[in-house]
């Protein structure tokens, strides 16, 4: 089982977007995928029309197995799941160290009911401050979609500084171009740069702009099951296969 | 991962109707992308042996399907199966060999359209809470039957509960079971029961009750005359003599219920019909067996035993052209009516005998008392000393017992009496194998005796082969003859002569 935290130092890059339609594009291609929603101003679960559960809030519940399990949804779509939970990062931890305990109470209470994932997508919280190391030490891979702006340019060196910093092993940063307009010249100029100076850390593919991504609030679906133009979904496609080839 | 496998369960109709926009408590209904139609055929044994426990054999689309209890439990590629032991392997054939008799052929009963409907349980926000996958079968439209299998999704269980409840409410009627739906579908090619139950009032006179068995067992033997004739497999033959047996085995216990000249008379009618069977049933015995008895001799002595059973398979089917004219003839057809007829208002054409008129409980009981004491009484005579033929009169006895019980059997309560059956059954297996390798080593000696003017080389060989058979019979014959103490004191233990005599003995019984 693998470990993906889709993770933004920065608001408004299409984090939930990308987490949203990479777990449909990864279960499309026959992966067993739990999208995990933890970011409270996120709304991953939305998107699939899943009612959040009150009961997750409590503090407790991650000490309660069977509770968790029951607080999963099956989306509309084959092998995808949803945990439509807000929960805090302190429970957070815990929940990541037992899901990579193939001994845990929590993995076997998931086996038993058929919820052995092959994926686990985090649609993690911006807020770099709060976030615990100890989920980047967890996940496989960090999931960073990069506007190509001077900006997001800055807070990507602000992650890589932090992973450093707090010795975490940079490899793990799968980083990607989103919302990229060829048209505009500074965005071609932005990737080429970012791509000189930290190539590794970047995937090939790159989610173009488009406004379908905002027609997913109306749809309150994964831009593949909707969309009239194919290239998005295409490239959701290409990077769910990039992701799965780098793990 | 998100799709449990869900209950199925099975109604009369198409249920696709009922369903569309209907509106469970706030949720709603519709139906999930477009319906499919393709043709199906229903598949079984002549006696149902795989909706006996609960499952359909589909064949679709070039496909066989197993549906059980649980959905679809196999599924392979292939046409319309057959012999068992010759379908393709496969997860139904693996599936089907616990379940169907080699020796029964699995037939095509009838075939239709199939409808295929998925449906799914939307909320306020459109999402999905569970879905429900039709299956419409449909061999015509008075006739429909619709196979309802729920597909909870995780997170969602009161949903689907629900969805199930309101589905039995909008059906009204209880679900059927996969032997009720076969027989819905194709009443004429379903319906066949080798052990029809003939229910008895206690207090109903012996007349009655030996005429509605009678009368029950003779459409049995019918039923299977057209695959007899069709020679589809060998037990239609079988099924057709135990069900004449039975009704000669009534005539012969069931003393005293006409008069001994009307009795006689019956049973000479019933072994005159049976006589013309034994020829045809006594070689198909012989082909059963074939590869057992290849694999009892050394296998040097195995090709003389093939040219013996080549032979076998070439006088079957003469056997089966003579039994193909007789039961084709005009005077078994009127023959067969007029015994239906008979049996149909047994108080119009039958003479009463003594007994005619007592209770069949009270007359039931002190057969199988008497029976089970005789049973007793020559066992208790048997040692390892004892000739063979009372051997064979325990074995008789047994038979003759079990007939009565099972006949008898709805007048005590299914429970009681299926365990003294039961035990009953361990020691005749005993003795129907020591008798078996009697038979067989007496049938194979007459074959070396017919054969013993013959010449030729071709002659030794097999004589040699039926030599050597005739050697691994006897020795099996004489492991089971020294097994038979053994089994009758297994059969003897106190729990089950309490049972005998709390079911059986008279009042204050001995």
């Amino acid at each position: 089982m693998k470990i993906i935290a889709c993770y933004s130092n920065k608001g408004g890059v299409g984090k939930t977007a990308t987490a949203v339609n990479l777990a449909h594009a990864l279960a499309a291609r026959g992966q067993r995928v739990l999208l995990c929603d933890l970011d409270p101003q996120g709304a991953s679960g939305f998107y699939f029309r899943v009612k959040p559960s009150k009961k997750l809030k409590d503090a407790r519940f991650f000490q309660d197995v069977a509770r968790f399990t029951a607080a999963i949804r099956a989306s509309d779509f084959d092998r995808l799941d949803i945990l439509p939970a807000n929960m805090s990062f302190r429970d957070f931890d815990v929940f990541l160290s037992r899901m990579k305990n193939r001994r845990s109470r929590l993995k076997q209470a998931l086996a038993s009911v058929g919820g052995d994932y092959d994926v686990i997508v985090l649609d993690c919280p911006p807020n770099i401050s709060t976030l615990s190391e100890n989920v980047f030490r967890a996940a496989d891979a960090v999931l960073v979609p990069v506007i190509p702006t001077t900006l997001s340019e800055r807070s990507f060196d602000q992650l890589l500084a932090f992973f450093r910093d707090h010795g975490l092993p940079r490899k793990k940063i799968l980083a990607l171009f989103s919302m990229a307009q060829g048209a505009k010249r500074l965005h071609g100029e932005t990737m080429q740069r970012m791509r000189a100076a930290q190539g590794k850390r970047f995937l090939d593919v790159v989610l173009p702009f488009s406004t379908e991504i905002e027609k997913m609030g109306q749809h309150r679906a994964p831009v593949a099951t909707f969309a009239r133009s194919r290239a998005l979904a295409e490239a959701y496609d290409r990077l769910a296969q990039e992701v799965l080839a780098r793990l | 991962m998100n799709t449990e496998s869900g209950p199925l369960f099975i109604v009369a109709g198409d249920l696709r109707g009922l369903l569309a926009d209907a509106a469970p408590g706030k949720r709603r209904l519709v139906a999930a992308g477009p319906g499919a139609t393709v043709s199906f055929a229903l598949c079984d044994t002549f006696d149902g042996e795989i909706a006996l426990t609960g499952r359909l054999l589909l064949c679709c689309d070039g496909r066989l399907d197993l549906i059980g209890p649980d959905g679809c439990e196999a599924s392979q590629p292939g046409m319309p199966p057959g012999f068992l032991p010759e379908m393709p392997g496969g997860a139904v054939t693996d599936a089907l060999s616990g379940i169907v008799s080699p020796l029964r052929r699995v037939l095509e009963l009838g075939s239709g359209q199939l409808l295929h409907q998925r449906f799914a349980l939307l909320d306020d926000e459109e999402k999905t809470r569970a879905r429900c996958d039709l299956t419409v079968l449909e061999p015509d439209s008075d006739r429909a039957v619709t196979l309802v299998r729920l597909e909870p999704l995780r997170g969602y269980r009161r949903d689907c509960d629900r969805l199930v409840s309101h589905l039995r409410g909008i059906v009204g009627a209880a679900p059927l079971g996969a032997r009720a739906t076969a027989a819905r579908l194709f009443p004429d090619a379903a319906g066949y029961d080798p052990k029809p139950a003939v229910p008895f009032a206690p207090d109903e006179s012996v007349f009655k009750a030996t005429g509605d068995v009678i009368a029950a067992h003779l459409p049995v033997a019918r039923a299977n005359e057209p695959g007899i004739l069709a020679d589809l497999d060998s037990e239609f033959l079988h099924d057709y003599r135990v069900a004449l047996r039975k009704i000669r085995s009534v005539l012969s216990l069931f003393w005293g219920v006409y008069t001994p000249k009307e009795t006689e008379k019956l049973k000479a009618r019933f072994a005159a019909l049976m006589a013309e069977t034994g020829r045809l049933r006594d070689l198909d015995v012989y082909l059963i067996e074939r590869d057992h008895y290849l694999r009892m001799v050394p296998e040097g002595l195995r090709p003389g035993l093939d040219l013996l059973f080549d032979g076998f398979a070439r006088d079957r089917a003469a056997a089966h052209r003579r039994l193909t004219r007789h039961l084709r003839s005009a005077g078994y057809g009127k023959e067969m009516d007029r015994l239906s007829r008979l049996f149909a208002k047994p108080g119009k054409h039958l003479a009463k005998g003594s007994e005619a008129d007592r209770p069949v409980r009270d007359y039931a009981r002190a057969l199988i008392w008497a029976r089970y004491r005789k049973v007793r009484k020559i066992a208790a005579s048997i040692d390892a000393t004892t000739p063979d033929e009372r051997v064979h009169a325990l074995r008789i006895q047994c038979k003759k017992l079990r007939y009565l019980m099972e006949f008898f059997a709805p007048l005590y309560g299914e429970k009681p009496m299926k365990r003294l059956i039961r035990s009953l059954k361990i020691l005749q297996e005993n003795l129907g194998a020591f008798n078996d390798s009697v038979v067989q080593q007496e049938a194979l000696e007459n074959v070396l005796s017919d054969r013993a003017g013959k010449q030729g080389a071709q002659q030794l060989e097999i004589a040699r082969s039926l030599g050597a058979l005739l050697t691994v019979l006897h020795q099996r014959q004489t492991a089971e003859r020294a097994r038979v103490m053994a089994t009758f004191a297994a059969f003897d233990v106190p729990a089950t002569r309490a049972g005998f005599r709390a079911l059986f003995a008279a009042e204050g019984g001995r």
